[in-house]
């Protein structure tokens, strides 16, 4: 009972000074909503704040070991791993959870957007979340340059090289970012400079932000309600409930760190350490990005040489630059959800772009290309685009078939379009962008009948519409 | 229009757009040395020809080219099926990679988005939207191999 006596001192003694008792007391009433949605989509921006802390932690115990330049980079990583005590499970758990961070914030992403919690007036977290998602890229890209392994060259050459096609600032950035027209040792100084100090400082103020908005407001009801009537404490019954979850997440992790301390040895998903970067050696065969950028790499790989009067890679920067921003205005381009309608074109439309993006990745695998038998021993380009539509086509049927039963959705234009799109250039030979544009066609012209039939323009009103 | 005149310049609305002046000059004086700071100063070095050093000719020979440093550029030498020297620069133009040249299939290849070029450069397959620029390369009378480059 003393323990009690001191606690309850404490809180005394803090709030005569500070004033504290509205925010127990708040902390007290504060409630979560249940019933509206699965409980288990509550969680996963919390598990992305866990990993997120683990990577500061163990960040930081890397940096007491880590030294940046061109003969020891390499070295100080190397000795990281094979000397120093508990070293590999270090630079293991941070590899681990940066994978397992960027998993949870997609799979959050995506859970927040298939529930429509972006309506308004939740519009500026979705786009603080989707700034976030970017920062979050920033930093996979920054910290796999710092090893100073040949990956780390070859992926930071491409992924710095695209941002010349951008217009007016291209040249500058491109130096900028490099410190010097290629990427040297001098392009590691700036991203370690990134990775270690300006991403972790705005990334800790831009979720507080996000924190605080959601605070300010409540979880979102299910679209069409606008209260839930049932809640439960978030401190301390949601509160216990998200530690269960940080501990589970933290088990998986060390788990995974330790069985497999270089990653699952998948491409875009492992991080042995390989050669030092050499400048002057060629890319080997078989370099691949992180699987959370495959789906770039392989887009950039689908662009011809030119392209209505522009180089491949600037389209293909374009479309991608076009589908970011659509992606992150889709609070204001969802105008059924505004009113807070129903609005399954944009349940379908998420589902479309996992279609899209598990395609892409698919075929960056280049699983079914058979490497090793063919002539050059380069895999197929034709055979692995069928496998892959393969693979993809019952995925689809099977979550179309989920969506009808379960979901009650009767919509389905658009990842019907990306299923057509996969099933024209996996079975029917057609380019990846033609068999792209053909679907898209099709959408378009259906979309397009839709939206007449619903302004319910009848004969003779059309022209004055 | 002519009513609207009087009103136009307050003493306020002077003064606003003074003090807006004085924010934007204040924001350029600030960002301009960040900004100039952030570019890095341009290279210098030697750009004219190179020698092969011995450890290059020995790559040459044991995997029929090498990628050498000429300036600011990098350069692939190889040695094409018919045995002469060739040289090419080894970025890709795609998306700067760095380009291999392959002896079976005397092709030029970039692994990283599986472009190839033949040996003089020109695009065969794959997304780069531009031939790989050539270069000069000469065996000398002693055996040892110069390379200099063309500007583009």
């Amino acid at each position: 009972m003393s323990d009690f006596r001191a606690d309850q001192r404490l809180l005394k003694w803090l709030d005569e000074r500070y004033g504290i008792a509205p925010l127990v007391e708040f902390l007290r009433e504060k409630e979560v909503p249940v019933g509206g949605h699965p409980m288990v989509w509550y969680f996963l921006g919390g598990a992305t704040l866990f990993f997120f802390t683990v990577q500061i932690m163990s960040g930081v115990m890397l940096l007491m070991y880590y030294q940046p330049g061109e003969q020891t980079a390499y070295e100080s990583i190397r000795y990281i791993v094979t000397k120093v005590p508990f070293g590999w499970l270090v630079r293991s758990v941070h590899c681990w959870s940066a994978h397992l961070m960027i998993t949870s914030l997609v799979i959050h992403m995506f859970s927040t957007m298939m529930l429509k919690s972006y309506r308004p007036p939740r519009e500026l977290t979705w786009v603080t979340g989707f700034v976030l998602f970017s920062l979050t890229l920033g930093f996979g890209f920054s910290g796999y340059l710092l090893p100073w392994n040949e990956l780390a060259f070859f992926a930071t050459s491409v992924g710095t090289d695209s941002v010349k096609s951008l217009p007016l600032i291209g040249e500058w950035l491109l130096q900028v970012l490099r410190g010097g027209p290629d990427v040297t040792i001098n392009t590691l100084y700036r991203f370690f400079a990134l990775h270690v100090c300006v991403l972790p400082i705005t990334l800790v103020g831009l979720v507080t932000v996000h924190l605080l908005l959601i605070q300010r407001q409540g979880m979102a009801p299910p679209i069409g309600e606008h209260q839930v009537a049932r809640g439960i404490r978030f401190f301390p019954n949601f509160v216990l409930r998200d530690l269960l979850l940080w501990l589970t997440c933290l088990a998986a992790l060390v788990t995974l760190a330790l069985l497999l301390p270089f990653g699952p040895g998948i491409p875009g998903f492992d991080w042995e350490l390989g050669q030092k970067a050499d400048p002057l050696a060629p890319a080997y065969p078989g370099i691949k990005p992180e699987w959370y950028f495959l789906w770039i790499y392989q887009l950039l790989k689908e662009f011809p040489p030119h392209l209505f009067g522009l180089e491949g890679p600037q389209l293909c920067l374009l479309v991608v630059t076009g589908l970011m921003a659509t992606w992150a205005l889709i609070p204001w381009l969802d105008r059924h959800a505004r009113h807070n309608e129903p609005s399954p074109a944009f349940s379908d439309f998420g589902v479309g772009a996992i279609f899209f993006l598990l395609f892409l990745m698919l075929k960056a695998w280049d699983i079914g290309g058979n490497a090793q038998n063919s002539p050059d021993g380069l895999p197929d380009p034709a055979a692995v685009a069928r496998t892959c539509a393969w693979i993809l086509i019952p995925v689809a049927a099977a979550t179309t078939m989920l969506r009808v039963a379960v979901f009650r959705h009767r919509w389905f234009v658009l990842s019907g379009a990306e299923v057509l799109h996969v099933a024209l250039h996996g079975l029917g030979g057609v380019s990846y962008l033609a068999a792209g544009a053909i679907a898209a066609a099709l959408a378009a012209f259906v979309i397009g009948i839709t939206l007449l039939r619903a302004d319910g323009i009848r004969p003779g009103e059309g022209g004055r519409r | 229009m002519a009513e609207a005149t009087p009103a136009r310049y307050t003493r306020r609305r002077v003064l606003d757009l003074l003090l807006g002046a004085s924010v934007v000059a204040w924001l350029a004086s600030v960002f301009y040395p960040v900004v100039r700071y952030l570019k890095p100063l341009p290279l210098a070095g030697p750009s004219g020809p190179a020698r092969l050093t011995r450890a290059d000719t020995t790559k040459l020979e044991r995997d029929g080219f090498a990628i050498v440093p000429v300036g600011r550029e990098r350069v692939l030498v190889f040695e094409d099926p018919s045995g002469a020297l060739r040289a090419l620069d080894a970025r890709c133009t795609h998306e700067g990679c760095t380009v291999r040249y392959v002896a079976r299939d005397a092709l030029i290849w970039c692994a990283c988005h599986n472009g190839r070029f033949d040996l003089e450069g020109r695009v065969l397959a794959g997304p780069p939207p531009r031939p790989l620029v050539r270069h000069n390369v000469v065996r000398e009378e002693d055996g040892s191999i110069t390379v200099s480059v063309t500007r583009a």
